[in-house]
């Protein structure tokens, strides 16, 4: 997130923008912008939140109930469960999809090659859709399974390591992207100053290449943090929370749904629960804003360190 | 941006272990090209010839030309042609004036520093990190009361809803670009419009194309926003896909395969047209974002 | 450009025309009268909308993904005729009440929607006009059709299905013929024990008769599994139900479930395939298997008329049994006929567009094109005094069935809880097939299931 504010912007009493124009040309540079910001973020924004403390089936019928709706929220089975499954599958992604990326990245820097056909072959996938994703990565697992008698459909090990295969082969490479390019900024010299001083391989690489690294490993770990926690396309297109299972209380949990997916399931499959969905929306929010705010701390730190 | 004091040479000599490493890299390559593979071939194929077996080459009997393709188009009572159309629609306009207007937006706030200034601009980046989810209900709400459920209505959306990421990254740069110009410009009578237009946006090239590939990647792939938001008449890439996903036990999957297909063919064409500004966008709007 | 001017002074004078004729126009019925009489006569005599139907447009949220394209044409015609605009939209296979719900806060909400039954109703009721006097309840066969609340009608049911095992009948006929045969005619089989013996001899002697097995194969994908965990669990419901003489309940016994076993069993054992391989088997895996005669039992619906005799099967090859499970008077049984469909009317639509909407529907169901595309596009058995004859050879079986003293058992699977009630039972039943679960998981899912689900709609 915000890591760019280097610069000290020179700006002060510009003569750009003296007074009697200011208003004039507010209009013309910023208003389309801000309109459609307003429309687009700021008003549904604060109407979401105003909204998970009401009872409502459309928003004109909206009756105030106070915490009732979070309360419901973390009682729903189906939003616990799929917040649990949630942060596994974001562990497991992020340390596979970085250290993929990492060593993918380290060996192209190498020179090995064919170097550029495989950053393309691996980057490519990025760019194809994750419902586009889900439905050929469903036929092929579900090929591969049919000779084992089961589907993803069936059982949730199996959609859970398929959500893994599917995101690792389509973050990875974007990811190795921008770790190769933190590689190609480690400048030359330092590598020659260790060589001089008689470090070896394995010492180059945990007492220079790691530590100019750490920002690119800051920035791929959030990335892949905040996108595996907001996943819903290859979800929703790979097993559509399949499979669904009656739990000990009776309730039907649906093994491999993700919070997104359950959120939006909540919200629109049954128009009683809305104000849940709604509140459940708003976690979600302050959830990633603290992943967020982990990061921003974190870069800042670093920053001065360097 | 990166230094290219180690930019790979192809010449290098290769060691015995890099030769390893490429063959290793090459058998990976394989395996990361197989899907895509997968899909064109069935997309050749019958149905039967598909459940059979997915990953088998077509034979004679299996072999279905371009059949799929013909059926493809019109499969799901709803054109594929008029689908393809609106998702170019919707990805080239809504980052066209995503550009337009928040480049504009951000020099603006950078330049012209007031606290209703620095309150918007908080306010994009705060943007950045919420989940469409917290807002799907309430901004398909607004969008349908305003009547922006068509295709150019939806363009407004997306200005508002990505905005934030657009104006943090022009804002960025613009930063970094020295005042004196602009000033001096100023001084010698051109007003705010013309010194942006003539000397703020050309500097700010690099910065446009790596927004541009950000927001397109973005627009083309978007899924539920605008499922919600878009009229049932409408439908984008990922909107008709999902839709034929399972119709009542008559799913044409090779009419499916045939579509995917179609609907890759411009990513990769998009790549391979701006490879190096694709990776060059990757990466700055990951150190910046 | 032109074109729409053109329309435009069309619809004008259409509407001049039909004002006039709205005098005119209250005998109704039969689908060769008057057309345009026939629909304004909605407007004009019910209660509700006052609206004048040429100022409306419909824009009807239609169910069935198969239907699309028949649906949309009958709209255009509809529109060229009266002038009034008709939008047909589709929700995608599975999404409906999400597309719905969607679809019904937004400024041009459906007029014209469909719920599945009771429960469905619960939901919508707010939304649904009332029909009690609208021509279209009067053009019903039966009021059994329509959906009530109270004493007010607010959903109308449009088309009747049957469903059971549909059977290849030469091959039937060439086991009754063979040595090994215990029952040696399609008649005799009316019980589930006498099924049963059917089906075990079928399979032990398959390569006899040229068959791969007695069932097409009963595929859990999602394409394939509403069979099962839907229209066959209908039949524990429905005995259970009239043991206790209701007609929807918030907490199911699971009384037959063993029955309910039995049938699942005999389908998945005397089947084309290993029950472990049923979980990707899909809906046009089982046609197929069904059309080619690689199986001789195929449990589906008049739907799927179509479907077999485009594969080139003949009316003469194709017969339907009563699902037996074993449960009450089998001689006496018929076939699984009923509606999960059910008209309603948008009560927060305008009045026009109110007026329109009833125009539009009344006009589908007596109009000759409304009808004709009804039973012979859509396929439909519509139950409603103009309806046209169905081709279809399943519903004839079904009408030569009722009228031999069967009785034909009803559709609960309206009632139950919820979709998601549905996908646990279908999971169960896919883990107990393919030897992951056991048939207690199932139970569980049956009858706790509906009960946490049903509470969730109270």
């Amino acid at each position: 997130m915000p890591t760019g504010t280097r610069h000290a912007a020179p700006n002060e009493g510009n003569i750009m923008f003296r007074k009697p124009r200011r208003k004039l040309y507010f209009l013309i540079f910023v208003l389309p912008t801000l309109a459609a910001f307003i429309i687009g973020f700021v008003y549904p924004f604060f109407h979401g939140i105003y909204l998970s403390f009401c009872n409502f089936k459309t928003t004109s019928n909206a009756t105030f109930v106070g915490f009732d709706n979070y309360i419901a929220a973390f009682q729903n089975e189906g939003f616990v469960r799929s917040f649990w499954f949630t942060c596994m599958f974001v562990v497991v992604s992020v340390i596979l999809i970085n250290l993929i990326a990492f060593f993918v990245a380290y060996a192209l820097t190498l020179g090995i090659r064919g170097s550029n056909i495989f950053r393309t072959v691996f980057f490519v996938p990025n760019l194809i859709g994750g419902i586009i994703l889900g439905y050929i990565w469903q036929q092929i697992f579900n090929a591969i399974l049919k000779n084992y008698s089961t589907n993803l459909e069936l059982n949730a090990t199996f959609g859970f390591w398929g959500l893994i295969i599917l995101m690792c082969w389509q973050q990875a490479g974007y990811m190795m992207i921008i770790y190769i390019a933190g590689f190609q900024s480690v400048p030359a010299d330092l590598y020659e100053a260790a060589r001089i001083d008689g470090a070896n391989k394995k010492q180059v690489l945990s007492n220079v290449t790691l530590p100019m690294m750490m920002p690119s490993i800051t920035i791929c770990t959030f990335l892949t943090l905040t996108n595996s926690f907001k996943l819903f396309d290859q979800n929703l297109a790979l097993t559509n929370g399949a499979p669904g299972v009656v739990s000990e209380s009776g309730t039907m949990i649906y093994q491999t749904e993700m919070m997104a997916l359950n959120i939006y399931k909540t919200f629109y499959s049954n128009a009683n629960s809305r104000g849940v969905g709604q509140a459940e929306g708003v976690i979600f929010f302050l959830i990633v804003v603290v992943i967020a705010l982990a990061q921003l701390f974190l870069t800042r730190r670093k920053e001065v360190q360097a | 941006m990166a230094t290219k004091a180690k930019e790979q040479k192809p010449k290098k000599k290769q060691t015995v272990g890099m030769k390893i490493l490429t063959i290793l890299f090459t058998i990976l390559s394989v395996f990361y090209v197989a899907p895509v593979f997968i899909v064109i071939m069935n997309s050749f194929k019958t149905n039967g010839g598909i459940s059979d077996g997915l990953f088998n080459f077509p034979t004679a009997e299996t072999f279905n030309g371009l059949n799929s393709y013909y059926t493809g188009m019109f499969y799901g009572n709803f054109p594929f042609y008029k689908t393809i159309l609106t998702s170019f629609f919707i990805t080239i306009g809504g980052v066209a004036l995503i550009l337009f207007c928040t480049s504009m937006c951000a020099w603006y706030l950078q330049r012209s520093n007031t606290i209703v200034c620095k309150i918007i601009y908080y306010f994009c980046i705060f943007s950045m990190v919420v989940p469409f989810q917290m807002v799907m209900f309430t901004l398909s709400k607004t969008a349908d009361n305003l009547h922006l459920n068509t295709p150019w209505g939806i363009l407004i959306i997306y200005l508002g809803f990505g905005a934030g990421l657009a104006v943090f990254m022009f804002s960025g740069f613009v930063k970094s670009i020295p005042i004196e110009i602009e000033e001096a410009a100023d001084v010698d009578g051109a007003g705010p419009l013309k010194t942006f237009f003539g000397i703020v946006l050309p500097i700010m090239k690099p910065t446009f194309i790596s927004v541009a590939i950000l927001e397109t990647m973005w627009i083309w792939n978007d899924y539920l926003l605008p499922y919600l938001i878009l009229d049932k008449s409408y439908r984008t890439i990922p909107i008709h896909m999902q839709y034929l996903n399972g119709s009542y036990g008559h799913t044409d999957t090779s009419a499916i395969m045939s579509l995917i297909v179609l609907s890759i063919v411009p990513i990769i064409i998009f790549y391979f047209a701006c490879q190096k500004y694709i990776i060059e966008g990757v990466v700055s709007g990951a150190v910046k974002g | 450009m032109k074109k729409t001017v053109i329309k435009r002074a069309s619809a004008l004078t259409l509407a001049a025309l039909m004002a006039g004729s709205a005098l005119a126009g209250c005998q109704s019925g039969g689908g060769t009268s008057s057309a345009a009489g026939d629909a304004t006569s909605a407007a004009s005599q019910t209660e509700a909308p006052k609206g004048n139907a040429a100022n409306g447009k419909v824009y009807y949220l239609n169910f069935k993904p198969e239907q699309d394209a028949a649906w949309q044409n009958l709209a255009k015609k509809f529109t060229e005729e009266k002038g009034i605009p008709v939008t047909v939209k589709t929700a995608a296979e599975g999404t409906y009440e999400e597309t719905l719900t969607a679809e019904m806060d937004k400024q041009e909400a459906p007029t014209l929607f469909q719920v599945n039954g009771p429960v469905g109703l619960k939901n919508w009721k707010d939304y649904c006009m009332d029909l009690t006097n609208a021509d279209i309840t009067k053009q019903l066969t039966s009021q059994d059709f329509a959906l009530k609340d109270g004493d007010k009608t607010l959903g109308i049911a449009y088309v009747i299905e049957s469903y059971g095992i549909i059977y290849n009948k030469t091959l039937l006929q060439k086991y009754c013929d063979s040595d090994f045969a215990t029952v040696k005619s399609i008649d005799e089989i009316n019980s589930f024990e006498k099924l049963k013996t059917v089906a075990d001899e079928i399979q032990a002697n398959k390569d006899a008769l040229g068959v791969k097995g007695a069932f097409t194969s009963a595929g859990m994908d999602a394409s394939s599994d509403w069979r099962f965990k839907t229209h066959l669990a209908n039949l524990p419901i429905y005995f259970e139900y009239k043991d206790e003489g209701i007609g929807t309940t918030d907490a199911i016994k699971g009384t037959y479930l063993d029955n309910y076993k039995n049938i699942w069993d005999l389908y998945i054992t005397d089947s084309t395939c290993d029950k472990t391989e049923l979980a990707s088997k899909t809906g046009t895996d089982a046609e197929t298997e069904f059309i080619n005669g690689d199986a001789i039992f195929f449990q589906n619906g008049s739907w799927e008329y179509g479907a077999v005799t485009e594969g080139g099967l003949k009316d003469e090859d194709l017969g339907m049994l009563p699902i037996y499970i074993g449960v009450g008077d089998e001689a006496n049984q018929g076939l699984c006929t009923g509606t999960e469909n059910y008209w309603c009317v948008n009560n927060n639509a305008s009045d026009d567009d109110k007026a329109a909407t009833l125009n539009f529907i009344n006009w589908c169901v007596t109009s000759e094109a409304g009808t004709a595309a009804m039973a012979d596009e859509m396929g439909f058995v519509i139950p409603f005094q103009a309806a046209k004859e169905s081709t279809n050879a399943f519903v004839k079986i079904d009408k030569d069935l009722t009228a031999a003293g069967k009785t034909p058992v009803s559709w609960n699977f309206p009632t139950m809880p919820s979709e998601d009630w549905k996908n646990g039972v279908g999971t169960a039943l896919t883990q107990y097939a393919a030897g992951t679960g056991d048939w207690d998981a199932v139970v569980k899912a049956f009858v706790d299931g509906w009960k946490t689900e049903a509470a969730k709609n109270a």
